[in-house]
Protein backbone atom coordinates (compact mmCIF):
# COMPACT_ATOMS: atom_id res chain seq x y z
CA UNK A 1 0.00 0.00 0.00
CA UNK A 2 1.23 3.27 -0.84
CA UNK A 3 0.87 5.97 1.68
CA UNK A 4 -0.44 8.74 -0.38
CA UNK A 5 -0.37 10.22 -3.93
CA UNK A 6 -0.69 13.73 -5.46
CA UNK A 7 -3.77 15.00 -6.49
CA UNK A 8 -3.39 17.33 -10.18
CA UNK A 9 -5.91 19.70 -10.10
CA UNK A 10 -5.80 23.00 -11.43
CA UNK A 11 -5.60 25.90 -9.02
CA UNK A 12 -4.96 24.18 -5.91
CA UNK A 13 -3.11 21.40 -4.36
CA UNK A 14 -4.12 18.14 -3.18
CA UNK A 15 -3.47 14.45 -2.06
CA UNK A 16 -4.97 11.21 -1.95
CA UNK A 17 -4.11 9.21 1.68
CA UNK A 18 -4.09 5.81 1.96
CA UNK A 19 -4.31 3.44 5.67
CA UNK A 20 -5.45 0.33 6.78
CA UNK A 21 -7.35 2.19 9.62
CA UNK A 22 -8.37 5.40 10.80
CA UNK A 23 -4.86 6.10 12.42
CA UNK A 24 -2.58 5.12 9.54
CA UNK A 25 -4.91 7.35 6.93
CA UNK A 26 -4.42 10.32 9.14
CA UNK A 27 -0.43 9.84 9.60
CA UNK A 28 -0.08 9.52 5.88
CA UNK A 29 -2.35 12.58 5.23
CA UNK A 30 0.01 14.47 7.31
CA UNK A 31 3.11 13.02 5.98
CA UNK A 32 1.22 13.37 2.01
CA UNK A 33 0.97 17.08 3.48
CA UNK A 34 4.40 18.15 4.38
CA UNK A 35 5.68 16.19 1.05
CA UNK A 36 3.74 19.20 -0.50
CA UNK A 37 5.79 21.57 1.76
CA UNK A 38 9.21 20.37 1.41
CA UNK A 39 11.16 17.07 0.52
CA UNK A 40 10.50 15.15 4.09
CA UNK A 41 13.84 13.08 3.55
CA UNK A 42 15.55 16.11 4.21
CA UNK A 43 13.97 16.88 7.63
CA UNK A 44 15.50 15.87 10.59
CA UNK A 45 13.56 14.42 13.64
CA UNK A 46 15.24 17.07 16.36
CA UNK A 47 12.24 17.89 17.66
CA UNK A 48 8.50 17.02 19.84
CA UNK A 49 5.34 18.47 18.95
CA UNK A 50 1.99 17.58 20.39
CA UNK A 51 -1.09 18.63 19.23
CA UNK A 52 -5.00 17.84 20.10
CA UNK A 53 -7.48 19.00 18.33
CA UNK A 54 -11.47 18.43 18.21
CA UNK A 55 -14.32 17.82 15.31
CA UNK A 56 -17.83 17.27 14.80
CA UNK A 57 -17.03 14.28 12.36
CA UNK A 58 -14.42 11.92 11.23
CA UNK A 59 -13.83 14.40 8.23
CA UNK A 60 -13.60 17.41 10.38
CA UNK A 61 -11.29 15.67 12.40
CA UNK A 62 -8.98 15.25 9.85
CA UNK A 63 -9.44 18.85 8.79
CA UNK A 64 -8.79 20.51 12.14
CA UNK A 65 -5.58 18.07 12.61
CA UNK A 66 -4.14 19.26 9.29
CA UNK A 67 -5.02 22.44 9.57
CA UNK A 68 -3.16 21.94 13.05
CA UNK A 69 -0.24 21.20 11.24
CA UNK A 70 -0.35 23.91 8.65
CA UNK A 71 -0.67 26.52 11.66
CA UNK A 72 2.90 25.15 12.88
CA UNK A 73 4.11 25.43 10.36
CA UNK A 74 2.80 28.50 9.01
CA UNK A 75 3.88 30.18 12.34
CA UNK A 76 6.84 28.38 13.63
CA UNK A 77 8.14 26.31 10.69
CA UNK A 78 7.54 23.23 11.89
CA UNK A 79 7.86 20.59 9.43
CA UNK A 80 7.16 16.67 11.01
CA UNK A 81 9.33 13.61 9.96
CA UNK A 82 7.06 11.00 11.56
CA UNK A 83 3.68 11.29 13.38
CA UNK A 84 1.80 8.95 15.55
CA UNK A 85 -1.80 9.13 16.26
CA UNK A 86 -2.03 8.89 20.09
CA UNK A 87 -6.00 8.94 20.49
CA UNK A 88 -8.65 8.77 18.43
CA UNK A 89 -11.96 7.95 18.47
CA UNK A 90 -12.46 4.25 17.03
CA UNK A 91 -13.78 4.18 13.17
CA UNK A 92 -17.58 4.43 13.49
CA UNK A 93 -17.03 7.19 16.00
CA UNK A 94 -19.78 5.26 18.33
CA UNK A 95 -18.04 6.07 21.52
CA UNK A 96 -19.24 9.41 22.46
CA UNK A 97 -21.76 10.75 24.23
CA UNK A 98 -24.88 10.29 21.61
CA UNK A 99 -27.45 12.06 23.91
CA UNK A 100 -26.18 15.39 22.41
CA UNK A 101 -27.44 16.71 18.95
CA UNK A 102 -24.91 16.07 16.59
CA UNK A 103 -23.88 19.72 15.89
CA UNK A 104 -22.99 20.07 19.64
CA UNK A 105 -20.64 16.59 19.13
CA UNK A 106 -16.99 17.05 19.81
CA UNK A 107 -14.49 14.25 18.74
CA UNK A 108 -10.81 14.62 19.91
CA UNK A 109 -7.44 13.18 18.33
CA UNK A 110 -4.48 13.72 20.06
CA UNK A 111 -1.40 13.22 18.09
CA UNK A 112 2.66 13.67 18.38
CA UNK A 113 5.31 14.41 16.05
CA UNK A 114 8.99 14.66 15.64
CA UNK A 115 10.78 16.93 13.14
CA UNK A 116 12.37 20.36 13.16
CA UNK A 117 12.15 23.89 11.60
CA UNK A 118 11.95 24.57 8.02
CA UNK A 119 15.44 26.34 7.29
CA UNK A 120 15.54 27.67 3.51
CA UNK A 121 18.73 26.66 3.38
CA UNK A 122 19.02 23.31 3.85
CA UNK A 123 14.96 22.56 3.05
CA UNK A 124 13.76 22.84 -0.57
CA UNK A 125 10.83 24.98 -0.03
CA UNK A 126 7.76 23.70 -2.76
CA UNK A 127 4.47 24.51 -2.24
CA UNK A 128 3.13 27.13 1.12
CA UNK A 129 -0.11 25.69 1.59
CA UNK A 130 -2.13 28.15 3.60
CA UNK A 131 -5.26 25.92 4.62
CA UNK A 132 -6.87 22.31 4.08
CA UNK A 133 -10.35 22.48 3.21
CA UNK A 134 -13.16 20.37 3.07
CA UNK A 135 -13.94 20.31 -0.44
CA UNK A 136 -15.25 17.27 -1.92
CA UNK A 137 -13.46 15.58 1.26
CA UNK A 138 -15.12 12.11 2.17
CA UNK A 139 -13.37 9.44 4.03
CA UNK A 140 -14.20 6.27 2.14
CA UNK A 141 -13.29 2.63 2.52
CA UNK A 142 -12.49 0.96 -0.22
CA UNK A 143 -11.62 -2.94 -0.20
CA UNK A 144 -10.62 -2.65 2.92
CA UNK A 145 -8.65 0.46 2.75
CA UNK A 146 -9.23 3.63 4.17
CA UNK A 147 -9.05 6.64 1.35
CA UNK A 148 -9.04 10.61 1.95
CA UNK A 149 -8.80 13.10 -0.84
CA UNK A 150 -7.83 16.25 0.54
CA UNK A 151 -7.60 19.39 -1.63
CA UNK A 152 -5.50 22.34 -0.24
CA UNK A 153 -5.87 26.04 -0.57
CA UNK A 154 -2.67 27.41 -1.51
CA UNK B 1 -4.97 47.27 14.17
CA UNK B 2 -7.26 44.97 13.48
CA UNK B 3 -10.01 47.67 14.51
CA UNK B 4 -8.70 50.35 12.15
CA UNK B 5 -7.17 48.93 9.72
CA UNK B 6 -5.42 51.19 7.23
CA UNK B 7 -5.88 54.08 9.65
CA UNK B 8 -4.26 52.15 12.34
CA UNK B 9 -1.02 52.22 9.79
CA UNK B 10 -1.05 55.55 9.24
CA UNK B 11 -1.27 57.06 12.45
CA UNK B 12 1.91 54.52 13.18
CA UNK B 13 3.78 56.67 10.61
CA UNK B 14 3.83 54.50 7.49
CA UNK B 15 1.95 56.85 4.46
CA UNK B 16 -0.19 59.58 4.66
CA UNK B 17 -3.26 60.45 5.68
CA UNK B 18 -4.18 61.54 1.91
CA UNK B 19 -3.44 57.82 1.15
CA UNK B 20 -6.94 56.61 3.49
CA UNK B 21 -8.97 58.49 0.98
CA UNK B 22 -7.77 56.41 -2.05
CA UNK B 23 -9.11 52.93 -0.15
CA UNK B 24 -11.73 51.04 -0.23
CA UNK B 25 -13.87 52.20 3.04
CA UNK B 26 -10.91 54.36 3.76
CA UNK B 27 -9.24 50.99 4.91
CA UNK B 28 -10.97 50.19 7.40
CA UNK B 29 -13.91 48.47 7.51
CA UNK B 30 -16.56 48.87 10.85
CA UNK B 31 -17.94 45.69 12.94
CA UNK B 32 -14.24 44.38 13.12
CA UNK B 33 -14.81 42.48 16.71
CA UNK B 34 -10.86 41.18 17.98
CA UNK B 35 -12.63 39.58 20.93
CA UNK B 36 -13.93 36.95 17.92
CA UNK B 37 -9.98 36.44 16.95
CA UNK B 38 -8.32 33.07 18.39
CA UNK B 39 -5.16 33.38 20.14
CA UNK B 40 -3.96 31.43 17.09
CA UNK B 41 -4.51 33.49 14.57
CA UNK B 42 -2.70 36.45 16.49
CA UNK B 43 -0.16 33.97 16.78
CA UNK B 44 -0.18 33.52 13.06
CA UNK B 45 -0.69 37.07 12.23
CA UNK B 46 1.98 38.34 14.17
CA UNK B 47 4.44 36.42 12.59
CA UNK B 48 3.20 37.22 9.16
CA UNK B 49 2.48 40.94 9.47
CA UNK B 50 3.71 43.54 6.77
CA UNK B 51 5.04 40.32 4.47
CA UNK B 52 3.78 39.63 1.13
CA UNK B 53 3.11 36.11 1.14
CA UNK B 54 3.06 33.28 -1.58
CA UNK B 55 1.07 31.93 -4.15
CA UNK B 56 -0.54 34.71 -6.78
CA UNK B 57 0.94 37.17 -4.24
CA UNK B 58 3.51 39.70 -5.57
CA UNK B 59 4.67 43.35 -5.43
CA UNK B 60 5.23 44.61 -9.09
CA UNK B 61 7.30 47.04 -10.51
CA UNK B 62 5.47 48.02 -13.97
CA UNK B 63 5.28 50.59 -16.77
CA UNK B 64 2.07 51.84 -18.71
CA UNK B 65 2.47 51.05 -22.19
CA UNK B 66 -0.87 52.03 -23.11
CA UNK B 67 -4.08 53.80 -22.63
CA UNK B 68 -7.45 53.11 -23.64
CA UNK B 69 -9.09 55.84 -22.31
CA UNK B 70 -7.48 59.56 -22.31
CA UNK B 71 -10.28 60.50 -19.58
CA UNK B 72 -10.33 58.47 -17.00
CA UNK B 73 -6.68 57.83 -17.13
CA UNK B 74 -6.11 61.55 -16.95
CA UNK B 75 -8.67 61.52 -13.82
CA UNK B 76 -6.65 58.48 -12.14
CA UNK B 77 -3.25 60.56 -12.79
CA UNK B 78 -1.65 57.76 -15.19
CA UNK B 79 -0.35 58.49 -18.40
CA UNK B 80 2.28 56.55 -21.27
CA UNK B 81 5.16 55.57 -19.87
CA UNK B 82 4.52 56.20 -16.32
CA UNK B 83 6.43 54.04 -13.31
CA UNK B 84 4.08 52.13 -11.69
CA UNK B 85 3.88 49.95 -8.57
CA UNK B 86 0.84 47.29 -7.95
CA UNK B 87 0.80 45.49 -4.75
CA UNK B 88 -0.93 41.73 -4.63
CA UNK B 89 -1.35 40.56 -1.41
CA UNK B 90 -4.14 40.27 1.87
CA UNK B 91 -4.40 39.22 4.94
CA UNK B 92 -1.92 36.48 5.22
CA UNK B 93 -2.38 33.45 7.54
CA UNK B 94 -4.23 35.76 9.98
CA UNK B 95 -7.12 35.49 7.77
CA UNK B 96 -6.63 31.70 6.86
CA UNK B 97 -6.68 30.72 10.38
CA UNK B 98 -10.26 32.83 10.86
CA UNK B 99 -11.51 30.84 8.27
CA UNK B 100 -10.42 27.62 9.67
CA UNK B 101 -11.22 28.40 13.06
CA UNK B 102 -15.18 29.40 11.66
CA UNK B 103 -15.22 26.26 9.49
CA UNK B 104 -15.87 24.17 12.43
CA UNK B 105 -18.55 26.43 13.69
CA UNK B 106 -19.97 26.97 10.21
CA UNK B 107 -19.90 23.25 10.03
CA UNK B 108 -21.35 22.87 13.21
CA UNK B 109 -24.67 25.60 12.16
CA UNK B 110 -25.59 23.95 8.91
CA UNK B 111 -26.44 20.77 11.16
CA UNK B 112 -27.77 23.33 13.83
CA UNK B 113 -29.84 25.06 11.04
CA UNK B 114 -30.68 22.05 8.64
CA UNK B 115 -28.95 23.54 5.75
CA UNK B 116 -27.96 20.75 3.10
CA UNK B 117 -24.82 21.27 1.97
CA UNK B 118 -23.53 20.37 -1.41
CA UNK B 119 -20.02 21.08 -0.64
CA UNK B 120 -18.69 21.28 3.42
CA UNK B 121 -16.25 23.84 1.92
CA UNK B 122 -19.58 25.81 1.42
CA UNK B 123 -20.79 25.63 5.34
CA UNK B 124 -23.09 28.33 6.27
CA UNK B 125 -24.92 30.15 8.73
CA UNK B 126 -28.43 32.59 8.32
CA UNK B 127 -26.55 35.83 8.15
CA UNK B 128 -28.40 36.72 11.51
CA UNK B 129 -27.61 34.39 13.50
CA UNK B 130 -25.12 34.55 16.03
CA UNK B 131 -22.57 32.44 14.35
CA UNK B 132 -22.68 34.20 11.14
CA UNK B 133 -23.00 37.71 13.40
CA UNK B 134 -19.55 36.72 15.17
CA UNK B 135 -18.21 35.74 12.15
CA UNK B 136 -19.03 38.76 10.37
CA UNK B 137 -16.65 40.77 13.24
CA UNK B 138 -13.95 38.65 12.79
CA UNK B 139 -13.71 38.82 8.84
CA UNK B 140 -13.66 42.18 9.08
CA UNK B 141 -10.55 42.04 11.49
CA UNK B 142 -8.88 40.43 8.90
CA UNK B 143 -9.76 42.86 6.33
CA UNK B 144 -8.45 45.63 8.08
CA UNK B 145 -5.59 43.24 8.78
CA UNK B 146 -5.11 43.13 5.06
CA UNK B 147 -5.64 47.03 4.46
CA UNK B 148 -2.95 47.41 6.98
CA UNK B 149 -0.64 45.21 5.71
CA UNK B 150 -0.82 46.67 2.22
CA UNK B 151 -0.69 50.10 3.46
CA UNK B 152 2.80 49.27 5.62
CA UNK B 153 4.03 47.24 2.10
CA UNK B 154 3.16 50.50 -0.01
CA UNK B 155 5.07 52.45 2.68
CA UNK B 156 8.33 50.91 2.31
CA UNK B 157 8.06 50.41 -1.04
CA UNK B 158 8.34 54.29 -1.61
CA UNK B 159 10.86 54.29 1.31
CA UNK B 160 12.86 51.74 -0.98
CA UNK B 161 12.28 53.65 -4.25
CA UNK B 162 13.38 57.52 -2.67
CA UNK B 163 16.76 55.42 -1.13
CA UNK B 164 17.15 53.42 -4.76
CA UNK B 165 16.69 57.18 -6.43
CA UNK B 166 17.72 59.62 -3.96
CA UNK B 167 14.59 61.50 -4.29
CA UNK B 168 11.91 62.80 -2.16
CA UNK B 169 8.79 61.70 -1.93
CA UNK B 170 6.96 64.81 -4.03
CA UNK B 171 9.69 64.41 -6.59
CA UNK B 172 8.90 60.77 -6.68
CA UNK B 173 5.24 61.11 -6.76
CA UNK B 174 3.91 57.56 -5.41
CA UNK B 175 0.67 59.06 -4.96
CA UNK B 176 -1.57 55.89 -4.32
CA UNK B 177 -4.33 55.32 -7.29
CA UNK B 178 -6.37 52.44 -5.25
CA UNK B 179 -6.36 50.11 -2.88
CA UNK B 180 -9.67 47.58 -2.81
CA UNK B 181 -10.40 43.92 -1.32
CA UNK B 182 -11.37 41.38 -4.02
CA UNK B 183 -12.41 38.70 -1.25
CA UNK B 184 -14.72 39.83 1.35
CA UNK B 185 -18.21 40.19 2.16
CA UNK B 186 -20.00 43.45 2.38
CA UNK B 187 -23.24 44.57 3.16
CA UNK B 188 -24.29 46.76 -0.17
CA UNK B 189 -27.35 48.10 -1.10
CA UNK B 190 -28.52 46.69 -4.58
CA UNK B 191 -31.51 46.79 -6.86
CA UNK B 192 -33.04 43.25 -7.40
CA UNK B 193 -36.52 42.82 -9.40
CA UNK B 194 -36.64 47.17 -9.43
CA UNK B 195 -36.60 47.27 -5.48
CA UNK B 196 -33.45 48.45 -3.62
CA UNK B 197 -32.36 45.62 -1.18
CA UNK B 198 -29.20 45.60 1.48
CA UNK B 199 -27.64 42.39 0.46
CA UNK B 200 -24.22 40.40 1.76
CA UNK B 201 -22.08 40.56 -1.45
CA UNK B 202 -19.39 38.00 -1.04
CA UNK B 203 -16.49 38.86 -4.09
CA UNK B 204 -14.44 35.96 -4.34
CA UNK B 205 -11.93 35.71 -7.73
CA UNK B 206 -14.51 39.11 -8.16
CA UNK B 207 -13.19 42.61 -7.95
CA UNK B 208 -15.92 45.61 -6.78
CA UNK B 209 -16.32 47.57 -9.72
CA UNK B 210 -18.44 50.94 -9.02
CA UNK B 211 -20.16 53.40 -11.20
CA UNK B 212 -19.47 56.57 -11.53
CA UNK B 213 -21.81 58.80 -8.97
CA UNK B 214 -21.80 56.07 -6.39
CA UNK B 215 -21.66 56.88 -2.83
CA UNK B 216 -18.70 54.34 -1.61
CA UNK B 217 -16.42 56.61 -4.75
CA UNK B 218 -13.39 58.83 -2.92
CA UNK B 219 -14.27 62.50 -4.43
CA UNK B 220 -11.52 62.38 -6.73
CA UNK B 221 -13.01 59.61 -8.39
CA UNK B 222 -16.81 60.52 -8.35
CA UNK B 223 -17.46 61.33 -11.32
CA UNK B 224 -15.54 58.30 -13.23
CA UNK B 225 -16.20 55.48 -11.80
CA UNK B 226 -14.02 52.93 -9.37
CA UNK B 227 -10.44 52.31 -10.55
CA UNK B 228 -10.69 48.31 -10.82
CA UNK B 229 -7.05 46.69 -10.53
CA UNK B 230 -6.76 43.43 -12.63
CA UNK B 231 -3.44 41.83 -11.54
CA UNK B 232 -1.97 39.70 -14.12
CA UNK B 233 0.60 37.04 -14.60
CA UNK B 234 4.09 38.25 -13.73
CA UNK B 235 5.29 37.90 -17.40
CA UNK B 236 2.71 39.51 -19.68
CA UNK B 237 0.85 42.47 -18.27
CA UNK B 238 -1.34 43.90 -15.50
CA UNK B 239 -4.78 46.18 -16.26
CA UNK B 240 -6.11 49.52 -14.80
CA UNK B 241 -10.19 49.49 -15.46
CA UNK B 242 -13.31 51.70 -14.63
CA UNK B 243 -16.25 50.58 -13.22
CA UNK B 244 -19.91 50.74 -14.68
CA UNK B 245 -23.08 51.17 -14.27
CA UNK B 246 -23.49 47.98 -16.26
CA UNK B 247 -22.00 45.99 -13.52
CA UNK B 248 -24.40 47.66 -10.78
CA UNK B 249 -27.05 46.65 -13.00
CA UNK B 250 -26.04 42.36 -13.80
CA UNK B 251 -22.94 41.42 -11.62
CA UNK B 252 -23.84 43.57 -8.55
CA UNK B 253 -20.69 46.07 -8.86
CA UNK B 254 -18.24 43.40 -9.67
CA UNK B 255 -15.75 42.38 -12.31
CA UNK B 256 -13.10 39.53 -12.73
CA UNK B 257 -10.25 39.94 -10.56
CA UNK B 258 -7.57 38.04 -12.52
CA UNK B 259 -6.69 35.53 -15.24
CA UNK B 260 -7.26 32.22 -13.77
CA UNK B 261 -5.41 29.43 -14.17
CA UNK B 262 -4.58 27.22 -17.39
CA UNK B 263 -2.34 24.52 -16.26
CA UNK B 264 -2.29 23.22 -12.51
CA UNK B 265 0.51 23.86 -9.89
CA UNK B 266 2.05 21.09 -10.36
CA UNK B 267 1.56 20.62 -13.89
CA UNK B 268 3.41 24.03 -14.40
CA UNK B 269 6.13 22.68 -12.13
CA UNK B 270 6.69 19.50 -14.62
CA UNK B 271 6.56 22.29 -18.06
CA UNK B 272 9.13 24.43 -16.12
CA UNK B 273 11.62 21.42 -15.45
CA UNK B 274 15.21 21.68 -16.86
CA UNK B 275 14.14 25.60 -17.98
CA UNK B 276 15.58 29.07 -16.18
CA UNK B 277 12.43 30.46 -16.11
CA UNK B 278 13.95 34.05 -14.20
CA UNK B 279 16.53 33.89 -16.75
CA UNK B 280 13.59 33.41 -19.52
CA UNK B 281 11.98 36.65 -17.86
CA UNK B 282 15.41 38.22 -17.92
CA UNK B 283 15.10 38.09 -21.42
CA UNK B 284 12.06 39.85 -21.84
CA UNK B 285 13.48 42.69 -19.54
CA UNK B 286 11.81 41.70 -16.50
CA UNK B 287 14.10 41.42 -13.33
CA UNK B 288 12.39 38.68 -11.24
CA UNK B 289 13.05 37.71 -7.40
CA UNK B 290 11.15 34.93 -5.72
CA UNK B 291 11.60 32.92 -2.39
CA UNK B 292 11.68 29.48 -4.40
CA UNK B 293 11.86 28.16 -7.53
CA UNK B 294 9.16 26.27 -7.67
CA UNK B 295 7.04 29.55 -6.93
CA UNK B 296 8.36 30.87 -9.91
CA UNK B 297 7.54 28.02 -11.66
CA UNK B 298 3.91 27.63 -10.90
CA UNK B 299 3.73 31.17 -11.39
CA UNK B 300 5.15 31.50 -14.62
CA UNK B 301 2.81 32.79 -17.37
CA UNK B 302 1.85 29.85 -19.39
CA UNK B 303 0.46 28.67 -16.33
CA UNK B 304 -1.99 31.39 -16.60
CA UNK B 305 -5.13 32.23 -19.41
CA UNK B 306 -3.84 35.64 -21.32
CA UNK B 307 -5.26 38.55 -19.18
CA UNK B 308 -5.54 40.18 -22.43
CA UNK B 309 -8.26 38.40 -23.51
CA UNK B 310 -10.15 38.07 -19.89
CA UNK B 311 -10.10 42.00 -19.93
CA UNK B 312 -11.30 42.16 -23.44
CA UNK B 313 -13.85 40.16 -22.20
CA UNK B 314 -15.39 42.06 -19.18
CA UNK B 315 -15.10 45.04 -21.13
CA UNK B 316 -17.03 43.76 -24.15
CA UNK B 317 -19.64 42.79 -21.57
CA UNK B 318 -19.23 46.52 -20.35
CA UNK B 319 -18.80 45.65 -16.74
CA UNK B 320 -16.10 47.78 -16.88
CA UNK B 321 -14.05 49.07 -19.50
CA UNK B 322 -10.42 49.55 -20.21
CA UNK B 323 -8.50 52.17 -18.62
CA UNK B 324 -4.67 51.71 -18.93
CA UNK B 325 -2.32 48.30 -20.03
CA UNK B 326 0.36 47.83 -17.68
CA UNK B 327 3.84 46.13 -18.27
CA UNK B 328 5.71 44.32 -15.59
CA UNK B 329 9.62 45.23 -15.47
CA UNK B 330 10.52 43.85 -11.77
CA UNK B 331 8.49 41.26 -10.10
CA UNK B 332 8.99 40.08 -6.59
CA UNK B 333 7.40 36.76 -5.52
CA UNK B 334 7.01 35.60 -1.67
Amino acid sequence: MKQFEILDISGDAGIRAFGHDLPELFVNAGIGMYNLITDIADIQEKKPLEISVQGSSREGLLVSFLNELIFHFDTYGFVGKSVSIKKLPSDKLTDLPTGEPEFRRAYRLEAKLTGEEFDPDRHKGKLLIKAATYHKLLIEKIDGLYQAEIIFDI
Amino acid sequence: MLIKGARWAVESGYGEASDLERIESHGCIEGADPSLISSKAYERGQAQQGTLGSGNHFLEIQYIDRIYDQRAADGFGLFEGQVTVMIHTGSRGFGHQVCTDFLEVMERAAKKYQIPLYDKELACAPISSPEAQDYLGAMRAAANYAWANRQCIMHWTREAFMKALGASPRELGMQLIYDVAHNIAKIEEHTVNGKKKKLVVHRKGATRAFPPGHPELPDAYKHLGQPVLIPGDMGRASYVLLGTEKAMQETFGSTCHGAGRVMSRHQAIRRAKGRAIWREMEDRGIIVRSAGRETLAEEMSEAYKDISNVVDVVHKAGISTKVARLRPLGVVKG
